[in-house]
């Protein structure tokens, strides 16, 4: 007898409805699953044979073939399982199906037990735009795939509770509503053989308060820039200067997301797979990936079409410690995000594209050693060769980080003595603030501000107008440079609350330029 | 004048001849050549206006030969403009009495007799301050790139200094680095040196030379232009502006030049000027000085080497006076005191500046010190920077230039 299930599996960030077919027929004993499964899928029949045992029912002596369509999508994971198990237990007349469309989405244990999957949000929405009104998952699942509206949602612990599930009508019925979450559909199909996605390694624990840091006037302030306007921050000094402190700070200072982005940001965190999910994510995220990760890593991609750490840190903050020991093609990989926010991936036969609009942080070394520039003179490195450091930052990136600030290491008695440090809270406002008023001002943030559009914003009058040719002269007067000048110094005069962009603030612009720029210019006279 | 202005016109302001001569020049595309070319036809600015106002006058100007009797003088397009402008001549007298700005024309006999001399000096200079220093014995221009070195920025403040002491003027075009180095060295001395603009008055750049400009007035000076005071700079206005600063001197020094440097136009107009040509010299392979070490080889001849101070003060012929001063005193000039080197600068900034002399170094020392806020400082910093007279590297801030040179702060 033939049974047909709804189910869904992930496609990058893409919830993609299967129907699951499963065909119990009298014949030699067999399990075949058709159409496009990957490894995971097939050992699908190891762990649904195992689960329909331990679970009290039978596993039917027959010939049972089950067809995943449509037959040209490559599926991946374990999400069908559970609709592959009740598939077998309808087919064999185990269990009787209530009327009405169902869908399961669940991984089997050899036990009977139903566990939850990544991508539960994405792949309930698509369900619910398909117009599916009761959804079975896992139970610890329950939360995350309730944020999609119009659905009911029925969760359960074992394959047992499972088939309750199935055999019973709808609690109650559900007037079909519109689905609260929209999600933009991606490219075409993917791949199958899926490694889950790479593990989070987002700046860990409690993220520090600003308070904790001391000193590094300079990097604090360019920090507070960087986030009000989402201008690129480079950070260099020597170990133990507080770099990688001061960028663990960051999620102190980011304002909560609004809805819209908040929604993309939960979805990209339930495609990774980041645990139980059980409302939308608020909080900015920020990615610290360590400097030996792998392009695929970077971008994305890889069998499943996972998404990758840009992608992870979509409307939030890619933070890149010790930025010259990534791998060439791995920074030169973030042209793509840095310049138009989304990112590509294109493999033979598909593509796909995934969100990554980042704020990019990075931090390095003044030089190979380390020290250049410390008081102590421990550094070794001849000169050309602190000089070429800099350079070791490649041109794409160079362009897009707007704040470039040394920091030295603190002599003891100012990590005792000097004024008390800002609270996070109290720079968090400012940054809110700032950003609201570029939000309003002209929909975007600063940093997303090129071309006419900048100069039509940061119109500057006569005083102002001047001093910013001074001051792009110390840059060498490239258009870049004087464009960063302009948005970064937009960003000041947003900070001060400022609707005109005045000489000082330009001044102070002017003081986070690229020291790239600074030592080609030494050498053009 | 016979003629009556026409009834509905509300009573013009009546221009002088001097105003008549520079209103004449804020035509667009009006050069010293066409200009001429008027008044040789109508002999005086004022009959040129009148003219101007008769039916027809476009085509009359326009019909001008030029001097040679080979072209027009005018082009047909200059020549609508310029009875077009009549209209705005109330709205341009305005702008131009309401600025300090003095008009000296060519037939004036304050005008700069040494420019005078030129092929095609301009018709009218703008001037703020004294002419006098023109009229001194010894004229030097001393010119460079606008991003020196160290060494180039004391090697310029040496030798602006050595020609004032000796009497001598300075002469140079205010930008920054070691035209700025130059001024100042002259001003430190209270001696009379002449800024040529290459923008009018009313657009002076750059900004970061405003206080330099009032303190060579005070010193008296004078900053000059050739250009009507609203003339915002352009890329065409600062090579024109070179021709009268090698023009207004005997000879020009350029110090520190890269390849491209707009110090070498004022090389060659120099040469084809007739005047002295004087090039410090740099190490090979050195971009700053790229420029000063090509012409030398270029023009053995004419552009001569600068291989001291002592030589060069007899080279431009200001041995006599100086002798007394500069067997001696010739190493070094008396470094400029602290109060002297920040003067030009707003408050917020000398007090930084005070503070990075005392030698205080991170952001946080000078925040600490000064009780400014770090966004405060941070701008001071640039103002400073903009002058060469701080340094940073690795986020500590070192003082350079004559800052690092002054002697502290007495107080």
């Amino acid at each position: 007898m033939l049974a047909t299930l709804l189910s869904s599996t992930l496609v990058g960030l893409d919830g993609r409805i299967i129907r699951v077919e499963v065909d119990v027929a009298p014949g030699l004993p067999g399990f075949t699953i058709v159409g496009l499964a990957d490894a995971a899928l097939q050992e699908a029949r190891e762990r649904v044979r195992g689960a329909i045992r331990n679970a009290g029912f039978s596993h039917p002596p027959r010939r049972i073939t089950v067809n995943l369509a449509p037959a040209d999508l490559r599926k991946a994971g374990a999400s069908l399982d559970l609709a592959i198990a009740i598939g077998i237990l309808l087919g064999s007349e185990q269990v009787t199906a209530a009327p009405g469309r169902i869908a399961l989405i669940g991984e089997l244990s050899l036990g009977g037990e139903v566990a939850s999957v990544p991508g539960i949000l994405p792949m309930t929405a698509a369900l619910a735009r398909r117009g599916i009104r009761r959804l079975v998952v896992a139970r610890d699942a329950v939360a995350e795939a309730q944020l999609v509206d119009g659905i009911e949602v029925v969760g359960v612990g074992t394959l047992r509770e499972a088939a309750d599930a199935v055999r019973r009508r709808s609690r109650r019925s559900t007037r079909p509503l519109p689905p609260r979450i929209e999600l933009a559909s991606g490219g075409p199909a993917p791949d199958p053989t899926g490694v889950p996605a790479a593990p989070a390694v987002a700046v860990d624990g409690i993220a520090p308060d600003l308070v904790e840091v001391r000193g590094q006037l300079e990097a604090r302030r360019a920090l507070e820039i960087a986030l009000a306007g989402s201008h690129g921050l480079l950070l260099v000094g020597p170990p133990g200067s507080g770099k990688t402190l001061l960028a663990r700070t960051i999620p102190t200072l980011l304002p909560p997301l609004g809805d819209a982005d908040a929604l993309a940001a939960t979805v990209v965190a339930s495609a990774a797979g980041e645990g139980p999910i059980s409302a939308l994510r608020r909080e900015a995220p920020v990615r610290s990936p360590h400097h030996t990760l792998s392009y695929a890593a970077m971008v994305g991609g890889g069998p499943r079409m996972s998404p990758g750490e840009v992608t992870l840190a979509d409307h939030g903050v890619l933070f890149l410690d010790e930025l010259p020991e990534f791998g060439r093609d791995v920074l030169e990989a973030l042209r793509q995000p840095l310049e138009d926010g989304h990112v590509s991936i294109a493999r033979v036969g598909r593509a796909t594209r995934f969100p990554a609009r980042v704020l990019l942080v990075a931090a390095m070394n003044p030089c190979p050693c380390g020290w250049a520039g410390d008081p102590s003179d421990r550094c070794r490195c001849p000169q050309p060769v602190v000089d070429r450091y800099a350079g070791r930052v490649s041109g794409p990136l160079r362009d897009r980080i707007d704040l470039w600030v040394s920091m030295g290491r603190l002599p003891p008695e100012a990590l005792i003595a000097g004024r008390e440090p800002e609270a996070s809270s109290v720079v968090a406002e400012r940054v809110r603030r700032a950003r609201a008023a570029q939000v309003e001002r002209q929909g975007v943030l600063n940093g997303r501000l090129s071309g006419r559009r900048l100069r039509a914003i940061c119109r500057l009058d006569g005083a102002a107008g001047r001093q910013a040719i001074a001051l792009a002269e110390l840059e060498g007067l490239t258009a870049r440079g004087t464009e960063r000048l302009l948005r970064v110094s937009r960003t000041i005069a947003d900070l001060e609350g400022s609707p005109a962009v005045r000489g000082e603030h330009l001044d102070e612009a002017a003081r986070f330029r690229s020291f790239a720029a600074r030592l080609a210019s030494r050498e053009a006279s | 004048m016979t003629v009556a202005p026409p009834p509905a016109a509300p009573p013009a302001a009546t221009p002088t001849e001097a105003e008549a001569w520079a209103l004449l020049l804020a035509v667009e595309d009006l050069g010293p050549a066409a200009h001429g070319a008027l008044l040789r036809a109508y002999g005086s600015a004022l009959a040129v206006l009148e003219a101007a106002r008769r039916p027809g006058a476009s085509a009359r100007f326009a019909g001008i030969r030029s001097e040679e009797g080979t072209g027009r003088a005018i082009g047909p397009i200059v020549a609508g403009r310029i009875v077009r402008s009549l209209g705005l001549i109330d709205e341009e007298l305005e702008v131009l009495r309401s600025s300090a700005v003095r008009i000296v024309t060519v037939a004036d006999p304050a005008y700069p007799a040494r420019l005078r001399a030129i092929e095609l000096p301009p018709p009218v200079l703008f001037v703020r301050g004294s002419l006098d220093g023109l009229a001194a014995e010894h004229v030097v221009a001393v010119v460079g790139t606008r991003r020196p070195t160290d060494r180039g920025r004391a090697m310029a403040t040496q030798i602006a200094a050595m020609i004032t002491a000796a009497g001598g003027t300075v002469v140079s075009g205010l930008a920054l680095g070691i035209d700025g180095a130059s001024h100042a060295a002259a001003v430190h001395q209270s001696g009379p040196t002449v800024a040529v603009l290459g923008s009018g008055h009313a657009e002076l750049v750059p900004r970061a030379h405003d206080r330099l400009a009032e303190g060579i007035i005070a010193a008296g000076g004078a900053v000059v232009s050739e250009l009507w005071p609203r003339q915002p700079p352009a890329k065409w206005s600062f090579p024109r502006r070179n021709r009268l600063i090698s023009g207004l001197s005997d000879a020009t020094v350029v110090v520190e030049a890269g390849e491209n440097s707009g110090a070498l136009i004022t090389a060659r107009n120099a040469l084809e000027q007739g005047r002295g040509l004087f090039l410090v010299p740099g190490r090979i392979g050195d971009p700053v000085s790229a420029g000063c070490l090509r012409w030398l080889h270029a023009y053995p001849g004419e552009a001569r080497i600068v291989i001291g101070l002592a030589e060069l003060v007899e080279d431009l012929g200001l041995v006599e006076r100086a002798s007394v001063r500069s067997r001696r005193t010739r190493r070094l000039p008396e470094p400029a005191s602290l109060e002297a080197v920040l003067l030009e600068l707003g408050p917020t900034a000398r007090r930084v500046g005070t503070a990075l002399a005392a030698g205080h170094g991170t952001l946080d020392e000078l925040v600490a010190t000064t009780g400014f806020e770090p966004a405060t400082v941070l701008g001071a910093i640039t103002l400073l920077e903009l002058r060469g007279l701080v340094h940073s590297t690795f986020g500590r801030y070192r003082p350079a230039g004559a800052l690092a040179a002054a002697p502290p702060a007495r107080s």
